[in-house]
């Protein structure tokens, strides 16, 4: 501040001897170097120059956008108020081969999405474009889907999606925990300085407003919100379990407990953590460095919310509003899956391919982004009465061709050729896997680039494919990216 | 009770003779060092309970100092003391456990360091 008026001070002294109305017996130089250093002759400090009332560079705390204009025009959104950062750094054992290149949220799903691209097209669905996306192990794939299909933002209006690997900045360390993420990203929420930070995993398949959330939030003055989702009391076991009081404020707040806390007035029913939160900036920041002095996991919901709970911040459970419409819901349930197994993983694919998903891809009010590569149109073939293509209830993405097989309740990704007289079924394949003639697939996972010579058989005899490839417990098989087959 | 030592960061050697003086006065054992990366080299070695720590410093200066402190050890307590009230602004400068701008009169800081220093001991 003080050098700031010293260097404004000598600007002034310059520019008026420079147009000579003060210096008329040395040279403009001279009357500079002389006014730069001294006051006025009676003593006093100059006046001010014009250009202070209006340039105030240690007033500006970002860079301008054109949006933090319209917000000082009084057009006051707490949505541009709010960013959101995304974890995405678990390593995803449990989908292991498919997380064997790639982090989690880059797994492919459905035919051409990822993973991520549900959490983020229900940021981009909510309003919410200040989105970093936090990364750790085998970033590069997400990285890399990130750059190619979410460079929808513009900076100048304020809006970004940045992926970040641990920088080590304050620390030289990984991530600890999912806490420790948040520590170790400070920095980030210093230079935009959100009043809002929503965060949340990048793992799960739902569709959800957040900008209702963050109204929640605002109205009940909360230090921090989470949606929960109502589960049986039995489900919640297995999960971040909240108990509340009539105003939905969170009293108790567990991790798989053995007996879960019940929802008020609903004793057989509990709310389970989606792991979706929204924290009041500065709450967060106490809280995460509070944490990171201690010895704990640095973990959300084992350490940060019991702790708020327990020092009596103000904590509340929202209700989640499902955005997910369709008429295929049974009983009024809601549509929120943890990509969390390759068991759930696999069910949630076949989801999709049925007559009745019970998530629905076809709403254009809410739809769901997606990496768009150029390719020609899906095609089927038939080469004569015995080389029909048959395909039904199932999925096909740009570039797969059916030639002369048959392909039943399965998902084909991107350019996958399936060749005469084979048989695909209840199986989901990514990009550009070949499957050769005479081929019978069921019930498997093929990831990418993988050649399948004619005549293979997978998942009729599941004792001869766990000699080569992972099997999992429910019977899928699985075979890993680029895998050569003889 | 043990004695207690103190680490003072502090690039003016005028003030950090000052504090030195001041605090060994206090029944202190005093450690000084003149910048970030002596601080943390100082640390390591020495493991003091408190650390006062200055922020414009030159080769490192106080924040960064501060949250590499923590890496070292978690539970050491450390005081920022600045001339500037403005840095209490940064998110970095919520990591030390107490924050007092700097004036002539020492006793808010010579406070600070009882309390700390009590609080750890209890």
């Amino acid at each position: 501040m003080r050098k700031a008026t010293k260097v404004a001070s000598s600007r002034r002294s310059t520019k008026r001897s420079t147009n000579g109305q003060t210096a008329s017996e040395t040279t403009p130089t001279e009357a500079a170097v002389k006014n730069a250093s001294s006051t006025l002759s009676n003593g006093t400090e100059p006046p001010a120059s014009p250009v202070d009332r209006y340039a105030r560079p240690n007033a500006v705390h970002y860079a301008p956008t054109i949006s933090r204009g319209v917000f000082a025009r009084g057009q006051e959104s707490e949505l541009q108020q709010t960013m959101v950062m995304v974890l995405a750094g678990g390593q995803g054992e449990r989908l292991y081969p498919l997380t064997k290149d790639r982090a989690k949220p880059a797994v492919p799903f459905g035919a051409h999405y990822r993973i991520i691209d549900f959490a983020l097209s229900n940021c981009i669905n909510s309003g919410m474009r200040r989105i970093l996306v936090l990364t750790q192990y085998k970033s590069f794939s997400l990285q890399r889907h990130i750059q190619a299909t979410w460079s929808l933002f513009n900076a100048v209006l304020g809006e970004y999606i940045d992926v970040i690997p641990p920088q080590q900045r304050n620390v030289k360390r990984w991530y600890q925990g999912t806490a420790d993420a948040i520590f170790q990203n400070i920095y980030m929420l210093e230079q935009e300085r959100p009043r809002f930070v929503v965060i949340l995993g990048g793992d799960h398949i739902y569709k959800m407003d957040y900008a209702k959330m963050l109204d929640f939030h605002l109205r009940h003055d909360a230090d921090l919100t989470i949606s929960c989702t109502t589960v049986s009391r039995e489900e919640a076991k297995r999960l971040g379990v909240a108990g509340t009081d009539e105003t939905g404020r969170i009293t108790r707040f567990v991790e798989k407990p053995k007996d879960p806390p019940t929802i008020p007035g609903s004793p057989n029913e509990s709310y389970a953590s989606m792991g979706v939160y929204i924290f009041s900036t500065d709450i967060l920041v106490r809280r995460v460095i509070e944490d990171v002095k201690q010895d704990t996991e640095h973990d959300f919901g084992k350490n940060i919310i019991p702790r708020m709970v327990r020092d009596k911040d103000r904590v509340f459970a929202y209700p989640f509003v499902d955005e997910n419409k369709t008429d295929n819901h049974h009983n009024g349930e809601v549509y929120w899956r943890d990509i969390g197994t390759m068991a759930s993983y696999y069910d949630v694919n076949m989801d999709l391919v049925s007559g009745s998903p019970a998530f629905n891809l076809y709403d254009d009010e809410w739809p769901i982004h997606r990496r768009s590569q150029p390719g020609p149109p899906a095609k089927t073939l038939c080469h004569g009465t015995d080389r029909l293509a048959i395909v039904h209830d199932s999925l096909l993405a740009t570039g797969a061709i059916v030639s002369g097989s048959s392909v039943v309740r399965s998902i084909l990704g991107p350019r996958c050729f399936i060749h005469s007289w084979a048989d695909v079924e209840d199986s989901i394949l990514f990009d550009d896997v070949e499957v050769g003639r005479h081929c019978r697939i069921r019930r498997a996972i093929i990831d990418k680039h993988v050649k399948i010579p004619a005549g293979t058989v997978i998942g009729h005899d599941l004792e001869a494919d766990r000699q080569r490839f992972t099997v999992t417990p429910e019977g899928v098989v699985v075979i890993p990216k680029g895998m050569v087959l003889k | 009770m043990a004695q207690k030592t103190i680490l003072i960061v502090e690039d003016n050697q005028n003030q950090r003779a000052l504090y030195a003086e001041e605090l060994s006065d206090e029944g202190y054992n005093v450690l000084t060092a003149a910048d970030g990366r002596e601080a943390l080299a100082t640390v390591k070695d020495n493991r003091p309970d408190l650390v006062i720590l200055d922020i414009n410093m030159p080769v490192m200066d106080g924040l960064d100092t501060l949250s590499q402190l923590l890496e070292y050890d978690k539970q050491i307590k450390v005081i920022i003391n600045t001339a500037y009230a403005s840095y209490q602004d940064s998110f970095t400068s919520w990591s030390a456990d107490a924050y007092v701008v700097k004036s002539s009169d020492l006793s808010t800081l010579k406070s600070t360091v009882q309390n700390l220093l009590n609080d750890s001991a209890s």
